[in-house]
């Protein structure tokens, strides 16, 4: 029955792929079809003294313009309501969109707002975080408590904090006093920038009643939702239809140019697409949070840590978007892998006037984990003992209680997976030799628990259609994944089983591709509907076969007597015979993973309360650097990673390997300096994309430990590969240099300054 | 002005005016949209065709100079039948392919690679595709998948 479990199945979306027969979101051309541009601002901050749009309006090709003073005042958002569509009078940061255009062509568009009038008396900036949070810092939105939130949903946020959350448990202060040491740091991270290969784009059409939205979006439910909060309709007025997607890695779960292309496809009668350039993607793209962490562990003399103290900042940018969900992460990090204490925890979302951040694979979890397994080093340096031999007398065991609350009844495996590492490469034989080094990292990281669904249909030539909103960003989630567990479901061929693209019209809710949900969730919501449809398959075939539902299975695509090998029938026959029996077989599922009990008075704005079905990593890296150049070569690259189970070998091994790439790209190459209140890098050429040459092969070891509660025991797999490498290469490379490195990017600049660092 | 073109084999006459670049002409006037905009900054590899069997990046490179040049895309890599090149075999066997953006460009920037040197060893395949960018894959199955196709062909 679970033949398909297991195997490196084939993407069903790999031919399409490699002819170029895929149509991706930037491939949509409908009959009618005008071109879209946004004009947006060119400085971080400033009042919009004067806007004359006269010239634009009457540029060749040109069928509207518009702007904010042509529409209701209004802000949305996904948490806080603190985005309007338009800069009114106010700009808050590069490249925010102030008026739109749409023209016959794209050419068009452009050439007519060269001709808009525009006047800006600039502000200075608010850009750093620690004076962005001092008391006489001015603010970013002076309106800030006028801003609405969904009901029943409120957090403390106050002037330019958008969100804080604060815990403050007993013994803290007292472990501080009877300290044998105190370690202490301050770490700082720069944003990175998802840069998937195709540019966000939306393409948007209006019948006089609906409107349809073509896009190329992880979570297609909230465009929906999104669009529909933005221009004050209702969400079933809009029809989300999804395409294939190029890379989004967390950028295009909120919403960008969707509502633009809607109101201008509904003012001009005709579909209307816009697509960014690169150069306005990048500047307004939700990157990584940039972040300023400060740690501080109380540490016994006999090197047990006994409390901590942390400090947060992270950098929201000029909008809320998902940011107040993640100030909980670090409620879910500092006590997690090691044995502590107590741990205070104070983190701060600060609005800036720069481009607004949020999600990215892994989230915040990349510059928690530098923050916390840097310090683990420093604590283990500062106490004389080998930073691995800590790390493995701190670890926490099988039912610890994390800061939440919440238990983790198998932390038991973030030791195998210290083992696994070393089974790999001997850590006391990595970073020898003159200018090598080795670091080691861990992470415990949640699958995303948020609601899908799926419906399910037994076609009549036997072959079984999965309708689902979920999407195919790439990971092989909906590609092979969730059609390996439907094809396991019915011992069909995973060459069987069809899976539909995303369309909010037909699929129930599904909460988008993001935390490693997709095989998890989707794959389970599967499970769910497979009882009915395996039902009515069993029932119909008994009548058929003249035998008991009891002794028949279900494989090869047949139904059969079990013991009478000529006792058989095709599916196809079954979904024909049902079919004019009592109707179609169909089924639906739905799922969402139950939250963990955790301490609801453990710290205040929590957002995110729990990390539901927990995996552990272990991350090894040997680095060598130039001491010339300051450049860093990763010689070898171990993980470790629990998985639950693989339900395709191949593919989840290019999610590792891609992951530790994106990773390897925050830790040492992918740089946004912002400089008053503008990117430093502006192009995909001087952002640092790694390229082959620089990725060594991931040395690989998976760990499977069944979740009872996931489809074949499979937990979330994508999302955590990213997350301890800035951490690993940063150890690596401290250990290289023998002196500390407290920012990522660990760019050669930096290596080097730390050369001539006087110690 | 006229531009005369041999693309996939097919001959095409294109009016366009002196600074379109090959990139729109392939997408918004022959409908090849399998080769991919992505930078339009010559950066990232993936509008990568052969011109004479030498990759350039379309989106920089302009129309009118490739009057008589052959010009093929992604979707002129398929065999006489319409059978898949033995590289986009390797490519799906090999999951050397994830959201796919970037596959038409790797694909068209290696089958150049494979024609001119058809046992490139690592670093030769490095080198071959320095100019395109894969944010999914970490590159590592691309590469497997390529050294596949060699191995193949040496037997």
């Amino acid at each position: 029955m679970t033949t398909e479990i297991g195997r490196s199945a084939i993407r069903s979306d790999a031919v399409a792929k490699t002819t170029g027969a895929a149509v991706f979101g930037t491939d949509v051309a409908l009959p009618g079809m005008l071109h879209g541009r946004l004009l947006r601002s060119p400085v971080p901050a400033g009042r919009i003294v004067e806007l004359d749009l006269g010239r634009v309006g009457e540029a060749p090709g040109v069928h509207a313009v518009t702007c904010a003073a042509d529409l209701p005042e209004r802000r949305s958002g996904l948490v806080l309501m603190d985005a309007p569509l338009f800069a009114g009078e106010f700009v808050r940061f590069e490249g925010e969109p102030i008026a739109a255009v749409v023209a016959e062509t794209r050419e068009q568009a452009d050439l007519a707002l060269a001709k808009a009038v525009l006047r800006i008396d600039e502000i200075p900036a608010v850009t750093d975080l620690e004076e962005a949070v001092a008391p006489d810092a001015p603010l970013v939105h002076p309106e800030w408590e006028s801003f609405g939130t969904p009901p029943g949903m409120d957090w403390p946020r106050s002037g330019n904090v958008v969100a804080e959350s604060v815990a403050d448990p007993d013994g803290v202060v007292e472990a501080f006093e009877r300290a044998a040491h105190v370690v202490e740091d301050r770490f700082e991270a720069g944003r990175q920038y998802q840069a998937y290969m195709e540019p966000r784009m939306a393409v948007a059409e209006f019948d006089g009643q609906r409107f349809t939205i073509h896009v190329a979006h992880q979570f297609p439910y909230n465009i929906r939702d999104r669009v529909a909060a933005a221009l004050g309709l209702s969400p079933s007025d809009i029809r989300v239809v999804g395409h294939h997607i190029g890379g989004g890695f967390g950028a295009k779960l909120d919403t960008g140019l969707e509502s633009y292309a809607a109101l201008l496809a509904r003012q001009v009668g005709r579909p209307v697409r816009l697509a960014n350039d690169r150069q306005e993607d990048l500047l307004t793209c939700q990157c990584r949070d940039n972040a300023v962490i400060r740690i501080r562990t109380a540490v016994a003399a006999d090197g047990a840590m006994l409390a901590r103290d942390v400090d947060v900042l992270m950098d929201s940018g000029a909008h809320a978007t998902d940011i107040p969900f993640l100030a909980s992460i670090p409620m879910h990090v500092f006590g997690s892998l090691y044995r502590v204490g107590p741990v205070r925890i104070r983190t701060r979302a600060v609005y800036t006037n720069t481009a607004p951040t949020g999600a990215f694979r892994g989230v915040n979890g990349t510059h928690l984990y530098f923050a916390l397994e840097r310090h683990m080093d420093h604590i283990a340096n500062e106490l004389g003992i080998d930073r691995r031999e800590y790390r493995l007398a701190s670890l926490q065991s099988d039912g610890a209680e994390l800061p939440t609350g919440q238990v983790l009844e198998d932390a038991g495996i973030l030791s195998e997976a210290f083992e696994a590492v070393e089974q790999i490469a001997p850590w006391a034989e990595l970073g020898r030799g003159p200018n090598r080094g080795v670091g080691i990292a861990a992470c415990m990281w949640l699958t995303n628990p948020m609601p899908g669904s799926a419906t399910l249909k037994l076609n009549s030539d036997g072959t079984l259609g999965v309708l689902t909103a979920a999407t195919e960003n790439g990971s092989g989630a909906i590609a092979t994944g969730v059609r390996q567990i439907a094809a396991a479901e019915f011992g069909l061929p995973v060459e069987s089983v069809v899976v539909s693209m995303p369309d909010t019209d037909a699929a129930a809710f599904d909460a988008g591709s993001q935390g490693s949900r997709t095989t998890h969730i989707v794959g389970r919501a599967i499970q769910e509907a497979a009882v009915q449809v395996r039902d009515r398959i069993l029932e119909t075939a008994a009548v058929l076969l003249e035998a008991a539902v009891e002794d028949l299975e279900l494989i090869d695509g047949t139904v059969g007597v079990v013991g009478a090998p000529t006792s058989r029938i095709p599916l196809a026959d079954v979904a024909v015979a049902a079919q004019a029996a009592g109707g179609p077989i169909t089924g639906s599922g739905s799922y969402t993973t139950p939250m963990p009990p955790v301490n609801p008075t453990c710290a205040t704005g929590m957002l995110f309360p729990a990390f539901p079905t927990p995996t552990y990593h272990v991350h090894v890296a040997e680095v060598e650097l130039d001491p010339v150049t300051g450049g860093i070569r990763v010689l070898r690259y171990l993980v470790a990673q629990e998985v639950g189970r693989a339900i395709n070998p191949e593919a989840v091994r290019g999610q590792i390997q891609g992951g530790v790439a994106q990773g390897l790209g925050y830790a040492l190459w992918e740089n946004l300096r912002i400089v008053d209140g503008r990117y430093l890098q502006r192009t995909l050429e001087t952002y640092g994309l790694p390229l082959s040459i620089d990725i060594p092969e991931v040395e690989i070891a998976l760990l499977e430990h069944p979740d009872p509660a996931g489809p074949y025991g499979a937990k979330g797999v994508a999302e955590p590969p990213i997350i301890p490498v800035a951490a690993a290469i940063g150890n690596a490379v401290a250990d290289a240099l023998g002196t500390s490195v407290d920012e990522v990017p660990i760019t050669a600049e930096r290596v080097l300054e730390a050369i001539v660092r006087p110690t | 002005m006229l531009v005369d073109l041999t693309v996939n084999g097919r001959n095409v006459d294109l009016d366009v005016s002196s600074g379109e670049t090959l990139l729109t002409s392939l997408r918004n006037r022959l409908q090849l949209i399998g080769t991919k905009e992505a930078c339009v900054e010559g950066e990232c590899g993936a509008c990568t065709v052969l011109l004479d069997g030498k990759p350039v990046d379309s989106c920089i490179y302009s129309t009118a100079a490739s009057a008589g040049s052959r010009v093929t895309t992604v979707e002129g890599l398929r065999g006489p039948d319409g059978e898949l090149s033995p590289l986009q075999q390797a490519f799906i066997d090999h999951f050397a392919v994830q959201c796919g953006f970037c596959t038409p460009g790797l694909l068209v920037t290696l089958s150049a690679l494979l024609a001119s040197n058809p046992d490139p060893d690592r670093a030769e395949i490095h080198q071959a595709v320095s100019g395109n960018l894969c944010r999914c894959t970490g590159y590592v199955q691309i590469l497997e998948a390529v050294e596949t196709v060699v191995r193949e062909a040496r037997r």
